[in-house]
């Protein structure tokens, strides 16, 4: 694969359980093209997140390599890799973790104002209209129903116009008919921004909308499908 | 940047409200009031000693002889001076009222004052008549008049007579308001005033008897009070001179005021640090609360350094509001309980807002919230963006970084510095701080302790589920057991610990002593009165055991020719003027510890044998040479030995001792201990104040009396401080019961779900309440034991034995506060559904 924006080299990670350690994810070795979109599959328990946390830097692997941009994500501590993620990468979450004491606007503006942004919130307006909510701006997350805090999430998400977008089952706490709106706002913006997108989800349907899937099970790779021809 | 975006951040998450931070709000408000409120005080009573100045000492400047009249040339020197001069005479006496044969006697401070008295201010006497008018008296009787507790003891009507020495007077009125009584300092007996004049045929005041006199002095307007010191010192340095004047009207009490200050600040400041307890757990929950918020700003991008000040500004935020609830509360408390103050003061005061006090107390309150919330702060360092999928947090190191390790420790030591600096009482701050350290450790150890064996205890309970579960609760939560541990374990360490010093102090005071001291002491015996007195006493059956002694009183002015107080500091041996005795032999139970007692007949240069412990004290070594100021002459001796003084039972002790030949010359009387049974205690007194009316008998359990209830206005002072402490933590106990009410709800719906009732759950509540109470109770106690242990035997020197009362009181003190902290939150968890509780869990 030509310039990969995500690669895994014999990744592991194992984590100290109260029954000692526990392997999550064994000897990983996989690439991601800039542009694609990734579905990340399996059983509970498989790993799926857990790689999700290795690509975005939020873990760190106990054996192996993981890099993104080209930048060893591996030899990054704490900050870097918060910095590195502010820069180049956006997360959306099942739970969508908006932070309650933040309007909906200033929720989508703190990253931009983390990066240094000198007009973060005229641009957290243009992504929140983007996602349909510019008159929700001033309210806050307990005052907003679940898929429009999901498209809050999403707004911030994409606020840095981010490189890679990643997303943790981000219609699991979401209605059918909310979960599909989202989906559209999610492979939409990636459109417009030409961000690579992994996504880890358990609906078929959703999977069945990226470039290529990726079977999970017991912490390793156990079948790739391709369901597009790569641009 | 990083700071700028920080606080906008901080600013939003403080729109949460105040939810969760009235604990932390009110240990840190309680506890700066507490110090601002007794450094208000404490600043309210010294403005009023300094406004006074002139009214308390009852004139601009005060010059004091020990023993004698001012001389001629004194005399005249004051008289050139000042516009005015007036002269006063103070002493002890007996005041004596005769019924037909029975006769009642009491103890009294005399004061005998010429026309001019006082200079300043106007004595205030019931019924309302001038002092002119009360001390002419009437019927050809000198008027006197007396405090009002002295009159009702002698069962006196205004209009009765009785007698002082020799001389008969007319009480004409009740003494209410005695304008220079404050500088007076402590007397054993209540005030009688009469006029001196009335005092010459009394036999009072004969040559050695224990008197002294004082020349107040009305200065020209404009005096340069300081120089007129500083002439008067120099002129008269070797006559026994003691110079007072309205810079410091009344000295005495100003040191008392600011040591006792000095003293519950730094309980006060024990108080602070309970409430840091309080402030680091409520930190501590909040920061758990924002775990997910902190690690979503670490997905965001956000940097250490961004997450930890934004917090720090928040907590910072909310401290500052805290310690302004404090100095609002600590400063305007005592300006609007002024009036009810000052009523209940014995000297006057002045409350308004002191500016420095109030700063003390805030910088003691921001000190300690640094202390106690940089540790949870630093932990958010760790908080990782992975804790939004699993709890990283768990995995976290203990210890915070070195960096923030280091700033604790400054913190710390920089409140020690002030507090010191603050109560100009470096040592005592040291060991008060060391003191509360070493009670934070000991106590954070005894909270593990008690997990540990809640841990075993598990095993061994079976079968006793509400047991069981109280013991699994009490191990499995450490930070409950911390903050129960340490803040009802340190507010019952204080109390404990002044619990058994009082307690100690007052058997020493009130219980051994009576049983080794003597019945009466009597003073100014004269010479020719020895024999009588001796004869009187040599028959009675009753009396177990007579010692006297001739008595002088000396200033020790200089040490080897060096002003004494340059060479050896601030001693009490130096503080004022001391008996001095002389013997040609080595008295009766004395034991010389070092040099030679003089041979007998020995009339050569004089010699001292000094105290031992003093001595060394003093730092004085065989040979050195002492003057000492008698009746205005300087006699210098040298030290010849050093000999064993026990002043801890009441019996005759002299620091100093002469050989005979030094002082024999000196007009002197004589003082002697009377041990006998209480049943002829009586007789004795009746007889020798009939035989020798101008000798006065000090009754030792009197006296004694006297003393402690001096004592138990301190300790109850102290008490009231250190309840500031044990309320703060009762505060954090229902903090900390508040924060668990959560995890005790959802607790009590799965029990209730496996079959139990609510009275076993309750059951349990109430033992895992009452066993870390019990817990916190006992290590208190065993901290105050130790702690009242070390004061007594290093500091009082008296014997120590626990007192159990107080100890029994604060162990039940600790089960009750717990659980009545720990009931208080019990209700919501057994009255909720379980069906509720575990639906919202899913």
């Amino acid at each position: 694969m030509i310039d990969p924006v995500l690669s895994f080299e014999d990744a592991s990670l194992s984590l100290n359980g109260n029954a000692g350690p526990v392997e999550i994810l064994r000897k990983i070795s996989l690439d991601v093209a800039r542009g694609e979109t990734v579905g990340l599959v399996g059983p509970s328990g498989s790993g799926k997140s857990s790689l999700l946390m290795l690509m975005g830097g939020l873990e760190q692997v106990t054996d192996g390599r993981v890099s993104a941009l080209g930048h060893d994500l591996t030899a990054m501590n704490e900050d870097a890799l918060a910095r590195f993620r502010r820069e180049h990468m956006g997360v959306v979450f099942q739970s969508f973790h908006l932070i309650a004491t933040m309007t909906a606007l200033e929720n989508v503006a703190t990253p931009l104002e983390l990066a240094g942004a000198r007009d973060a919130f005229e641009r957290a307006r243009g992504e929140l209209d983007a996602v349909g909510l510019a008159h929700r701006a001033g309210h806050y997350p307990g005052q907003l129903s679940g898929g429009e805090q999901q498209r809050v999430a999403l707004a911030r998400a994409c606020a840095t116009r981010p490189d890679i977008l990643l997303a943790d089952e981000p219609t699991g706490n979401l209605d059918e008919a909310n979960g599909v709106a989202i989906m559209d706002l999610l492979f939409g913006l990636r459109d417009r921004h030409g961000s690579t997108l992994v996504l880890v989800t358990h609906a078929p349907d959703l999977a069945a909308r990226c470039d290529r899937v990726i079977h999970l099970r017991d912490g390793q790779v156990v079948e790739t499908a391709e369901h597009k021809a790569l641009a | 940047m990083s700071l700028r975006i920080a606080a906008r951040l901080a600013r939003r998450e403080l729109r949460g409200g105040l939810r969760g931070f009235g604990i932390f709000l009110a240990c840190l408000a309680l506890g700066v009031a507490a110090i601002a409120a007794v450094g208000s005080v404490r600043s309210g009573i010294e403005a009023g000693l300094a406004r006074e100045g002139a009214a308390l000492l009852g004139g601009d400047a005060e010059m004091r002889f020990t023993y004698r009249f001012a001389s001629d040339e004194e005399r005249a020197w004051m008289h050139s001076s000042a516009e005015r001069v007036s002269e006063i005479i103070d002493f002890r006496s007996m005041a004596v009222v005769e019924r037909g044969e029975q006769a009642e006697h009491g103890l009294t401070q005399v004061k005998a004052v010429d026309a001019a008295w006082p200079l300043i201010g106007a004595a205030k006497l019931a019924p309302d008549m001038t002092m002119p008018v009360a001390l002419a008296g009437r019927d050809g009787l000198p008027g006197a008049v007396m405090q009002r507790v002295l009159i009702d003891r002698l069962g006196l009507s205004v209009g009765d007579s009785f007698r002082l020495g020799t001389q008969a007077f007319v009480l004409m009125a009740a003494l209410m308001h005695e304008p220079d009584g404050a500088a007076d300092g402590f007397g054993l007996g209540p005030r009688t005033i009469v006029a001196a004049e009335a005092l010459e045929d009394s036999g009072l005041l004969a040559p050695g008897s224990v008197f002294s006199t004082k020349y107040r002095l009305d200065l020209p307007a404009g005096t340069d009070i300081a120089a007129l010191a500083k002439a008067a010192n120099g002129r008269f340095r070797d006559t026994g001179l003691r110079w007072t004047d309205a810079r410091n009207g009344a000295p005495g009490v100003a040191v008392f005021v600011e040591r006792l200050g000095a003293f519950l600040v730094l309980v006060g400041l024990s108080g602070l640090v309970v409430g840091g307890v309080g402030v680091s757990a409520a930190v501590r929950a909040y920061l758990a609360e924002k775990t997910t918020v902190i690690a979503t700003l670490r997905t965001l991008g956000a940097d250490r350094a961004t997450i930890f000040q934004t917090y720090f500004l928040q907590i910072g935020a909310l401290s500052v509001l805290g310690i302004t609830i404090g100095l609002a509360l600590g400063g305007l408390v005592p300006v609007l309980l002024g009036p009810v103050i000052s009523a209940r003061l014995p000297v006057p005061a002045e409350f308004a807002l002191y500016p420095e006090p109030l700063l003390e107390a805030a910088l003691y309150g921001l000190l300690t919230a640094l202390v106690f919330t940089l540790w949870p702060l630093a932990r958010t360092e760790h908080v990782r963006a992975a804790t939004l999928f699993r709890d990283a947090l768990s995995s976290a190191p203990l210890l915070p970084s070195l960096r923030y390790l280091l700033a604790i420790a400054a913190s710390l030591a920089a409140l020690v510095v002030l507090a010191a600096w603050f109560s100009g009482a470096a040592r005592l701050t040291l060991w008060t701080s060391a003191g509360l350290i070493a009670t934070l450790g000991m106590l954070s150890l005894a909270a593990l302790l008690v997990r540990t064996l809640a841990r075993w205890g598990g095993a061994v309970s079976r079968g006793h589920p509400a047991l069981r579960w109280a013991l699994a609760a009490i191990a499995a939560r450490r930070d409950g057991a911390g903050s129960v541990m340490l803040s009802m374990g340190l507010g019952l360490s204080v109390l404990a610990a002044i619990g058994q010093i009082d307690g100690n102090l007052r058997n020493a005071i009130s219980g051994d002593l009576p049983d080794v001291a003597p019945s009466y002491f009597f003073v100014d015996i004269q010479k020719d009165q020895m024999p009588g007195f001796s004869a009187r006493l040599a028959g009675d059956p009753g009396v177990n055991r007579v010692d006297s002694a001739p008595m002088l009183r000396g200033i020790i002015t200089r040490i080897n020719d060096k002003p004494a107080r340059e060479v050896a500091g601030e001693h009490w041996v130096l503080s004022g003027d001391r008996g001095i005795t002389y013997a040609a032999d080595l008295p009766e139970r004395t034991h010389v510890t070092n040099g030679e007692w003089w041979p007998a007949g020995y009339d050569g240069p004089p010699l001292i044998s000094f105290a031992a412990q003093e001595a060394a004290e003093l730092g004085l070594k065989l040979g050195d040479r002492i003057s000492v100021n008698i009746l205005g002459r300087d006699i210098t001796a040298t030290i010849a030995s050093f000999r064993e003084v026990d002043f801890s039972t009441a019996g005759i002790g002299f620091v100093l001792t002469m050989n005979p030949g030094a002082l024999a010359g000196a007009p002197h009387s004589f003082i002697a201990t009377v041990y006998a049974t209480p049943e002829a205690e009586a007789a004795i007194l009746r007889d020798l104040a009939r035989e020798f009316p101008n000798i006065t008998a000090i009754r030792v359990r009197d006296a004694i009396d006297r003393v402690s209830d001096m004592l138990a206005g301190l300790a109850n002072a102290v008490s009231w401080a250190a309840a500031a402490s044990l309320l703060t933590g009762f505060l954090v106990l229902i903090g900390a019961a508040a924060a668990g009410e959560g995890e005790r709800t959802y607790e009590a719906a799965v029990l209730k779900t496996l079959g139990a009732t609510r009275r076993r759950i309750l059951a349990s509540f109430a033992l895992r309440a009452g066993l870390m109470g019990g817990a916190a109770g006992l290590v208190a106690l065993a901290v105050g034991i130790a702690g009242g242990w070390a004061v007594n035997t290093y500091v009082f020197e008296t014997r120590f034995e626990v007192i159990w009362p107080s100890a029994i009181g604060i162990v039940t003190g600790g089960i009750l506060a717990t659980l009545l902290a720990g009931m208080g939150f019990a209700w919501r968890p057994l009255a909720t559904r379980p069906a509720q509780v575990l639906r919202s869990r899913e």
